[in-house]
């Protein structure tokens, strides 16, 4: 389709003014990262650095605990996202393909998850959880990232599914493959797609999770670094260098996943199936 | 060598009932042909032959065992859809390994008959690519592979050339034949489309919502069937179908019809007099002669080559087709013709499509 030039100057400009909007942020963080002290606190900002430094770095590497709650999140992230994509498919399947009585309300239900704020069951479940010794333990939080992530994950999940033809599944069937094979052999490997994607947000999700963090650990060796991070802040008064250094290399993770993953986002992979 | 067995074989979704009391005997080696206009329940009785689809009622047994409730793959019949159902993600050479390795056969067994029966059917250049990179046709012929290649009791096909372009179907359908003659095995095949089913069956089962209409060799249908539907349905161009009355003159029958007579030699009884009843007669028994017989209006002639057909109007406006020759075949549109017909070839429905004569 030929578009006229000023349309297309005017999708050219709104492109790149959201460039900016999302873009801006970023820069203003990473460049900040590497600015001496002074120049991040002077009266007019600089938007490209005029100074170079990788002292932030040090001392956040060095001096502080945020190495512990790297690793801390990267471990609790990426457990909650193999978690996740374990119980998204075979659930997802579930209601998408078998003869339950009240599927579609229960799959209605599920959603009904997100109505109420975690704030809500944090006191129950810190309850539950100390109970059976799972306070200030990293599998607390797996458990709690997992079960919020899980159904959006199954909700996409399913309509993941929903693309791939039904002759595929019978002519598996008619193969002699029994369903766990149909799940693992044919069904995962077109849905690549759904499976990286409920992957990187239940990561993501994990990543940022703050509330069940600062409530179910309570020993700085096992925080994560939303919440330990936190504490940098606060322990220095604010340390803006710390601050945007830190920032940035919590950005890094998902920017790797994501440069791992994104391969896998590419669709068209059920071509050639039928027809 | 497998012979099929459906008694009472039933199927309703929810309330409607879209196969009903289905008997049929298939015996080892037969290539039967299931035909039938779009929702006439034939790949609904497919699929409950294979197994995808639970039955309602009746019983089907292969080789004299009860599989009504078993497993697709207990029933170990290979299937071949319209979409070809290719495991994209797969190579072809994985995609007919499949099913041998869901038998839990050895690597090297597996090999061998992937390469076997890759070699029946040309495809052993394309055996590590994977189902997007073929054309139409050697998908179909992987679709087959897979099927072939497990050595089946028995195969279903459930529409399989549909997709293809016409060329091509012509193609494969010799190719099927060729197939089913080699492996001497039991087939169901599925199409909504007569040609095919003329050119491939031993056997021809027609149904119409979700009941037998007759089951029989092409030419048994062709020359004789049973009622107006597979009069109509077997045959292309179709039977004519004209409404008229039949009146006993001597031992033949006058028969009525709008713009003319016929004088027809019929077999059975005689039908009473002033009945209303169906003309059947195919375009091929039909000519365009000089003197009094029907009249009609010529609409359009469709020239073929070795044979011309005549689309015509009769005064009633009931449409008839006829074959013409060749000298024939350049009367204008618009010009009134007078038709005859082969008078012991013509069939007699009564109203409800029951055959009489």
């Amino acid at each position: 389709m030929r578009r006229s030039l000023p349309l297309r100057l005017l999708l050219a400009v709104t492109i790149l003014l959201f460039l900016l909007v999302i873009g801006l942020p970023f820069w203003w963080v990473i460049s900040g990262s590497f600015k001496l002290p002074q120049e991040i606190i002077a009266r007019e900002p600089t938007l490209v650095p005029q100074s170079f430094t990788l002292q932030h770095y040090v001392k956040l590497l060095d001096a502080s605990a945020y190495p512990t709650y790297l690793i801390n999140s990267l471990i609790v992230g990426a457990a909650s996202a193999a978690l996740t994509v374990l119980f998204a498919v075979p659930a997802a399947y579930a209601f998408f393909r078998m003869e339950l009585p009240f599927r579609e309300s229960i799959y209605r239900a599920i959603l009904l998850a997100y109505a109420f704020p975690g704030v809500i069951v944090l006191i129950p479940i810190y309850g539950l959880f100390a109970q059976i010794g799972l306070v200030d333990n990293l599998l607390a939080l797996i458990i709690v990232n997992t079960t919020f992530a899980l159904p959006f994950s199954i909700w996409m999940m399913r309509s993941f599914l929903a693309t791939v033809p039904r002759d595929l599944e019978e002519a598996a069937r008619i193969d002699g493959a029994p369903t766990l094979v149909i799940l693992r052999r044919i069904l995962v490997p077109l849905i690549l797609p759904g499976v990286a994607a409920v992957g990187v947000f239940a990561f993501i999700s994990s990543w940022t999770e703050y509330l069940f963090a600062s409530v179910l650990i309570l020993s700085d060796d096992n925080r994560t670094v939303p919440v330990g991070f936190a504490g940098i802040i606060g322990q220095y008064q604010i340390d803006w260098g710390l601050l945007l250094a830190g920032a940035s290399l919590a950005i890094l993770p998902v920017v790797i996943i994501f440069s791992f993953i994104g391969r896998a986002f590419v669709s068209g992979l059920t071509d050639g199936a039928v027809k | 060598m497998t012979n099929l067995t459906l008694r009472g074989v039933t199927k309703r979704f929810g309330e409607t009932q879209v196969v009903s009391d289905v008997d049929l005997d298939i015996p080892a080696g037969e290539m039967v042909v299931f035909v039938g206009p779009s929702g006439c329940g034939k790949s609904t009785l497919l699929r409950m032959i294979a197994g995808l689809e639970p039955v309602t009622n009746g019983r089907i047994e292969i080789d004299g065992r009860d599989v009504t409730q078993a497993e697709p793959v207990e029933r170990g019949l290979a299937m071949v859809f319209q979409s070809y159902a290719l495991y994209p993600h797969m190579t072809v050479r994985e995609n007919m390994g499949f099913p041998l390795e869901m038998q839990g056969l050895a690597k090297e067994e597996i090999a061998a008959r992937v390469q076997a029966t890759a070699r029946t059917l040309q495809l052993q250049d394309h055996l590590n690519r994977k189902p997007k990179a073929l054309s139409g046709g050697q998908r179909q012929r992987v679709a087959i592979g897979r099927a072939i290649v497990r050595d089946p009791v028995a195969f279903l096909f459930d529409e399989p050339l549909s997709n293809l372009d016409a060329e091509l179907r012509v193609q494969m359908r010799l190719e099927i034949a060729r197939l089913h003659r080699e492996l001497n095995a039991t087939m169901i095949y599925v199409t909504h489309d007569q040609v095919e089913a003329m050119t491939l069956a031993d056997r021809i089962v027609v149904l119409r919502n979700g009941r037998i209409e007759q089951v029989g060799a092409p030419l048994d249908l062709y020359d004789n069937p049973a009622n107006a539907f597979v009069a109509g349905f077997i045959g292309s161009p179709r039977m004519n179908l004209i409404p008229a009355t039949a009146w006993r003159d001597g031992d033949r029958v006058r028969v009525m019809l709008s713009g003319g007579e016929l004088l027809l030699r019929i077999a059975g009884p005689m039908p009473p007099d002033g009945i209303a009843v169906q003309l059947g007669i195919r375009p091929e028994h039909m000519a365009v002669t000089g003197g009094a017989a029907v009249t009609a209006t010529c609409e359009a002639i469709e020239r073929l080559g070795v044979v011309s057909y005549l689309y015509g109007r009769l005064a009633d406006g009931t449409a008839i087709t006829s074959q013409v020759d060749q000298n024939l075949a350049r009367t204008a549109p618009g010009a009134d013709i007078s038709l005859s017909a082969d008078a012991g070839r013509a069939l007699l429905f009564d109203i409800s499509g029951q055959r009489i004569a």
